[in-house]
């Protein structure tokens, strides 16, 4: 049962990728969906909150941190939606995937937390992996710039 | 611009959910999670709501319609794993699978149904980020 709810989670995951990419194609504006997705997400949050009969008691530095990274999270969904309408999805999402490696990287620093083999091994390939999609995008830009003059 | 996008998807995207850990590290109680996605939600709203103001963006009915489904997906995903890691699926399980698959089915659709052909350097690029995010899946047990 566990397994079998990750695998709804790749895929829950992976759907809001291509529906974004859908969305985009059907004309829609980038600040426009990532504020209706922003909204209607908080709006869920708020009637969970309420459903679970969980106190809305905060300390300030909480809400500040939430504050915070909110806007951090509504500028990257901003960027992504963005960047699919000129670049490719599958791209754009494993970025935002592979993001995750900034937090560990900072935990390491700020909670002096271990930097294990597996860690060392995910931030080496992680840097190949970015430096292979940024010269990838180089060369198809290239490709389409002189498949344009061709046709001039 | 597209160099630019991913530089600030990959400074935003991660350190968004970093909160939780700064939380977590306080010693606050797991509840408090719900009110804390519902402010870190609303923020989000807010700080892309000020700049649509003053540039004269409406939210459309499309816009309404599809950001719904988004906000649905996102949310269901993170019920899913949530109560993966409630049944006792070790967590170095739960995110590789979770993320990794994520990235296996956008490929898939983007490859079949987006007519997205890959260089092989994206090629390359996709498969070692796979494995690198899958990878650090595995070491945040």
């Amino acid at each position: 049962m566990g397994l079998v709810l990750c695998l709804f989670g790749a895929l829950a995951f992976g759907l809001l990728a291509c529906v974004s990419k859908i969305a985009e194609r059907r004309g829609c504006a980038a600040s426009g969906l990532v504020e209706s997705a922003f909204g209607w997400a908080a709006v869920l949050m708020l009637l969970g909150t309420g459903a679970f009969h969980t106190a809305f008691h905060m300390p300030a530095k909480a809400v500040t941190i939430a504050v915070v990274f909110g806007i951090c999270a509504a500028l990257a969904y901003f960027a992504f939606q963005t960047s699919i309408r000129t670049g490719k999805v599958t791209v754009a999402w494993l970025t935002m995937n592979l993001s995750t490696g900034v937090p560990a990287a900072v935990s390491i620093w700020a909670y002096k937390e271990k930097l294990t083999a597996i860690k060392l091994i995910a931030f080496a390939l992680g840097l190949l992996s970015v430096l292979c999609l940024f010269w990838g995008q180089r060369v198809e830009v290239k490709q389409t710039v002189k498949v344009g003059a061709q046709k001039e | 611009m597209w160099f630019l996008l991913m530089f600030i998807i990959l400074l935003t995207n991660g350190m968004s959910a970093f909160g939780l850990k700064v939380i977590v590290g306080w010693g606050l109680p797991g509840k408090v999670k719900f009110p804390y996605l519902s402010i870190w939600y609303a923020a989000g709203f807010a700080s892309i709501f000020l700049p649509m103001i003053f540039t004269g963006v409406r939210v459309r009915r499309r816009e309404f319609f599809w950001g719904a489904i988004v906000a649905a997906l996102s949310i269901a995903g993170q019920i899913a794993m949530a109560v993966a890691l409630d049944s006792h699926v070790p967590g170095h399980i739960v995110f590789p699978v979770a993320v990794g698959g994520s990235i296996i089915v956008v490929a898939l659709v983007g490859h079949y149904f987006f007519n997205e052909p890959m260089n092989r350097f994206t090629a390359t690029g996709v498969s070692l980020g796979l494995l690198a995010v899958v990878l650090l899946g595995i070491s945040a047990k």
